[in-house]
């Protein structure tokens, strides 16, 4: 055998293992494909039919964005995603924190009850909410009786219900993005930095937060995809005067049969989440590079 | 060769009693709660027992949820009945979902009122009607209301509670208001929505579920709502003190039908069940089952359950009919001027 073979063997070999590699990557790949990409091409496909004569057609696209009770949804969707987001990531973090730095024996307690809320159905914590939010509910029943207030408050049906409900729903994920960032900074920095003088204020504000910003930006996404994608929370506990996409969506495939203007309401969901996905990871990058970490 | 042909002889005999053993089965879709309670002892099971037929129940899913199955799966939704409504009839019969019915395969159709087996077009057959009435708490409102007026008046402010537009209550209680004030059922409703933006200000919410806004009716924060008569007499029976009426303007039937998909794979036993269900009999059995009127004109029911369901050829004449073809055409938009003028009305 020549060298020249010998070398071409050695590359095929190369190539076969290389190409073994991706051999765990076919299930995966598959799944997606059966049960997302064509999902998604079809929901494409129809978006581009007439309700009734399912010819071509532009007509859902052009309603979508030309009409103002769907823009007020794509707005209301925006909104309670945002504040969601920020809520969920301003609680998670102390607890995160704590969760990866106490040696404390209430650590293990701590975690459960962090994640307690994945144990119950979303529809059951939801109507755990409206129980305590609701004109009769607890918190009114107990200001009213406290004679602190005549008349309830509206806390439920509005965008004030959602987003507790949803920060509820969504913060373990929160909590559990931030534990992974925290967990990977090296707690000695902290400690220097003390050790140096700085207070613990300056320590969070020019240590701990620049060196989180992965998982905070983390977080932040999780919640904002989460709460614009969730359904019975916001139908709960938004009501009739409290729509949003993926309830206005739920409308038109169930009850109006329009599925061309639901696929495109689920089109705006889609392509709404994708850009926050990708402003945060640019967000992300321009930060570090900011604050050099 | 001999033994070749022993097994396969055996085979075939195992196969054929293996077949002949398999009861024939029929998988019917509808309600949960009371309703099955009833559907099960009033029908079901007669039904099990005449023909032998296993009946499988399901109970998952809302008339507009099925239809939806039923539109996705391009009628092979899993299941051989459905009962849906009128309006879900309609569209499956014109969307070619549905199969049709005929006095061929469903005899007992030709005992309905034809009126009303009309609106439900070729393939429901009408197995139930009940009516949007006024439902109000014996224990709060001063005297009983024979008007839809009495949603209007002072005493019921923040005491009521409205549908919302995804509820066909909503869509059938504008019209009803719109005829009341001058209008009519689907061309010119401007009086409905106009009725409805003043009765939105007395509510103190929208719900889309039946059954929850019947939790603010036990729970005493409403005091008066419409309701359809079946629901609002289970409620009445089950000892919460309220009582309804059929309003003297008059109201629009909810038209309940029985449905069999296209591609059902047990459309003989799906047909021998929608008869069944028509028989005067079955019919009998469900009006003082489940408290609801019937498109059968000739059934006996006592005096007491007769004069507060429809069940003559009287009380189907005193109700306001609306082509349920272009009520559903005209949801859509409908819809619209519900989010715009009445749901923003609302305080």
């Amino acid at each position: 055998m020549t060298i020249a073979e010998t070398g071409s063997a050695a590359t095929r070999l190369r190539r076969r293992f290389a190409l073994r590699g991706y051999i765990p990557l076919v299930p995966p790949i598959t799944f997606l494909m059966i049960f997302f990409a064509v999902p998604i091409g079809m929901m494409i496909g129809i978006s581009f039919q007439d309700s009734k004569t399912l010819a071509f057609s532009l007509g859902s696209y052009e309603r979508v964005f030309t009409d103002d009770l769907i823009l007020a949804g794509i707005f209301r969707t925006m909104l309670m995603s945002g504040l969601v987001a920020i809520c969920v990531t301003v609680m998670a973090y102390p607890v995160a924190y704590f969760l990866a730095r106490s040696t404390s024996r209430w650590r293990t307690v701590v975690f459960a009850l962090a994640i307690a809320p994945e144990l119950a159905g979303v529809v059951l914590r939801t109507y755990g909410w409206l129980i305590i939010l609701e004109d009769r509910g607890f918190i009114n029943d107990a200001l009213i009786w406290l004679g602190v207030i005549s008349s309830p408050l509206p806390l439920a049906k509005n965008l004030f219900g959602v987003v507790v409900g949803l920060t509820h729903v969504v913060l373990p994920f929160g909590i559990l993005a931030l534990l992974t960032s925290i967990q990977g900074i090296d707690p000695n920095i902290e400690k220097a930095a003390q050790i140096l003088g700085a207070s613990r204020a300056s320590v969070i504000r020019h240590i701990l937060l620049p060196l989180s910003i992965p998982g905070i930006v983390s977080s932040l996404l999780i919640s904002f995809t989460m709460a614009a994608s969730a359904y019975a929370t916001p139908a709960l506990l938004g009501g009739a005067r409290f729509k949003v996409l993926a309830t206005m969506i739920y409308e038109q495939i169930m009850f109006y049969i329009n599925w061309p203007l639901a696929a495109v309401m689920a089109i705006v969901m889609l392509v709404m989440m994708l850009a926050i996905s990708f402003a945060g990871a640019r967000i992300e990058t321009r930060l570090h590079k900011k604050l050099n970490v | 060769m001999t033994t070749l042909k022993t097994l396969t002889v055996a085979a075939a005999a195992l196969f054929t009693t293996i077949g002949a053993g398999r009861a024939e089965q029929l998988i019917v879709n509808s309600y949960g709660g009371p309703y099955e309670a009833i559907i099960m002892e009033r029908i079901i099971k007669p039904f099990e027992d005449r023909t032998g037929i296993t009946v499988v129940y399901d109970p998952v899913g809302s008339a507009s949820q099925d239809y939806a199955k039923i539109k996705a799966t391009k009628g092979r939704p899993g299941f051989d009945v459905a009962v849906m409504t009128a309006s879900q009839s309609l569209d499956g019969c014109r969307d070619g979902l549905l199969e049709k019915f005929t006095t061929d395969t469903v005899p007992n159709l030709a005992k309905l009122n034809p009126a009303v087996s009309r609106m439900a077009g070729e393939c429901g057959a009408v197995h139930e009607v009940q009516y949007l009435s006024l439902l109000w708490r014996t224990d709060k409102l001063k005297a009983a209301p024979t008007s839809w007026n009495a949603l209007f008046e002072q005493e019921l402010k923040g005491k009521i509670i409205l549908p919302t537009f995804q509820n066909i209550m909503a869509a059938n209680l504008m019209q009803v208001l719109s005829v009341k004030n001058g209008g009519d059922l689907l061309e010119n409703v401007d009086p409905g929505f106009k009725a409805m933006a003043v009765l939105a200000k007395q509510t103190i919410g929208f719900e889309q579920s039946s059954a929850v806004m019947e939790t603010y009716v036990k729970g005493g924060q409403v005091w008066a709502m419409p309701y359809w008569n079946g629901r609002a007499q289970l409620l009445m029976d089950s000892g919460v003190p309220v009582d309804f009426v059929k309003p003297t303007e008059g109201t629009i039937p909810l038209i309940a039908t029985l449905n069999v998909p296209v591609g059902a794979e047990n459309k003989a036993a799906a047909m021998k069940f929608v008869d069944f269900f028509l028989e005067k009999a079955s019919q009998e059995a469900w009006v003082t089952g489940y408290k609801v009127g019937s498109a059968r004109s000739d059934i006996e029911v006592p005096e007491a359950v007769r004069s507060r369901q429809i069940t003559t050829e009287g009380d189907l004449e005193k109700l306001l009919l609306p082509d349920l073809s272009i009520t559903a055409a005209k949801l859509p938009e409908w819809g619209d001027r519900w989010e715009r003028e009445v749901v923003s009305a609302a305080n």
